[in-house]
């Protein structure tokens, strides 16, 4: 299963195979930091705004992929948001990988991880910035970088299969 | 001077970053005045706004989440680029503690908080990430360069000065003076504490609900 997490409120870009499209649907909360994920209701978001199940949701799939607009070299607000409140994908307990601290695994799936970002003048050192944290966030699901795209506008989505 | 400590964790009270902010200013002289401001939800009150632009430096001090900036905080910062709140002579420096035991895990939310500053003109004067941020917020107050926090206190006395003098630094990293095993336990031990104290067990922690 593809799960595709984007802020674009009308999304219509094709997309091949079984998928999971989470996008602005009402307002979310932001994480509080609270780790009730890990030791209220473990696996699962404590805030019920509808966007406590997406770290389920990446129990589930194959292929992470990340729509945004590029805010200084990072994800939309909108899309953090929902990636920091799915911190239960993973464990709370450590394990070290490739020489630093990271989360032991949850779930058994190794997740492909795609971000297409979009946006006018995203700068070379904001598109570095991008490419790093993606591979960082590789690093901490235990997963893998597939690829990071970039387009001048949201529009040019529109041509792209996913 | 007027300086601005920007707490940016979503915890209004006892969080790592308002702990080491308190430290911080710890190391400034009276003649400075400190404002203490929070950016604790995904909006910046007109009033935080206007006393935003009366402060000669900007101090963020936020937690790491996934790598980055948390999602809150960035859209504070987007307002703020909106607000077009640019000023020259104003250094922004950022202090992001990670609960992981590298330092160097922070270097990705200072290099967006050092973006922001391209973007909106801002010039960036540096910052420290923090590692073994999980028990800052707990931890007996010591005398500075005294304990686990020792690393820690040295280089937000450094940051300090440079922030006094309207100097630039080097992104610094830092680390608890604890030995990784011994954190990596306490904090495992921290998560079993804490589960068991909400009516589960550890095995809990493992849980995969549908």
């Amino acid at each position: 299963m593809k799960l595709i997490i984007t802020d674009l409120e009308n999304f219509n870009i094709p997309i091949e195979g079984e998928y999971k499209i989470i996008s602005p649907k009402g307002s979310i909360h932001h994480c509080i930091g609270c780790f009730g994920c890990w030791v209220k209701t473990p696996g699962k978001c404590v805030i019920h705004d509808g966007y406590e199940n997406t770290g389920i949701d990446m129990g589930k799939c194959s292929e992470l992929i990340l729509v945004s607009k590029c805010y200084y070299g990072s994800l939309s607000p909108f899309v953090k948001m929902v990636q920091d409140r799915a911190i239960s994908y993973i464990h709370p307990d450590f394990v070290i990988r490739k020489g630093e601290m990271h989360h032991k695994r949850r779930y058994q799936n190794v997740i492909s991880l795609s971000a297409h970002f979009y946006g006018e003048a995203i700068t070379e050192t904001e598109k570095e910035t991008a490419r790093e944290i993606l591979e960082a966030n590789a690093d901490n699901y235990d997963g893998k970088v597939k690829a990071v795209h970039f387009y001048k506008c949201a529009e040019e989505l529109e041509g792209i299969t996913l | 001077m007027r300086i601005a400590f920007i707490n940016g964790s979503p915890k209004v009270k006892n969080s790592a970053s308002g702990a080491l902010l308190e430290d911080l200013k710890g190391y400034f002289s009276e003649t400075n005045e400190i404002l203490d401001l929070g950016f604790h939800t995904t909006d910046v009150s007109e009033t935080v706004k206007a006393e935003l632009s009366t402060a000669d430096a900007w101090i963020f001090a936020f937690p790491l989440y996934v790598d980055g900036i948390p999602g809150h905080l960035l859209s504070c910062l987007a307002q703020l680029e909106e607000e077009n709140v640019h000023h020259s002579k104003r250094q922004v420096y950022g202090i992001v503690n990670c609960g992981f035991y590298e330092g160097i895990q922070a270097k990705h939310a200072l290099r967006i908080l050092q973006n922001w500053c391209t973007k909106t003109n801002n010039p960036w004067g540096g910052g420290i990430g923090i590692g073994g941020g999980g028990g800052l917020a707990m931890m007996p107050k010591l005398e500075p360069g005294q304990g686990p926090k020792a690393p820690i206190d040295k280089a937000l006395s450094m940051l300090a000065e440079k922030i006094e003098q309207q100097e630039i630094q080097e992104n610094c990293y830092v680390s608890v003076a604890l030995p990784r095993f011994a954190y990596k336990l306490g904090a495992q031990m921290g998560w079993r504490q804490m589960i068991k104290a909400n009516g589960k067990k550890a095995s809990n922690l493992a849980d995969r609900p549908e």
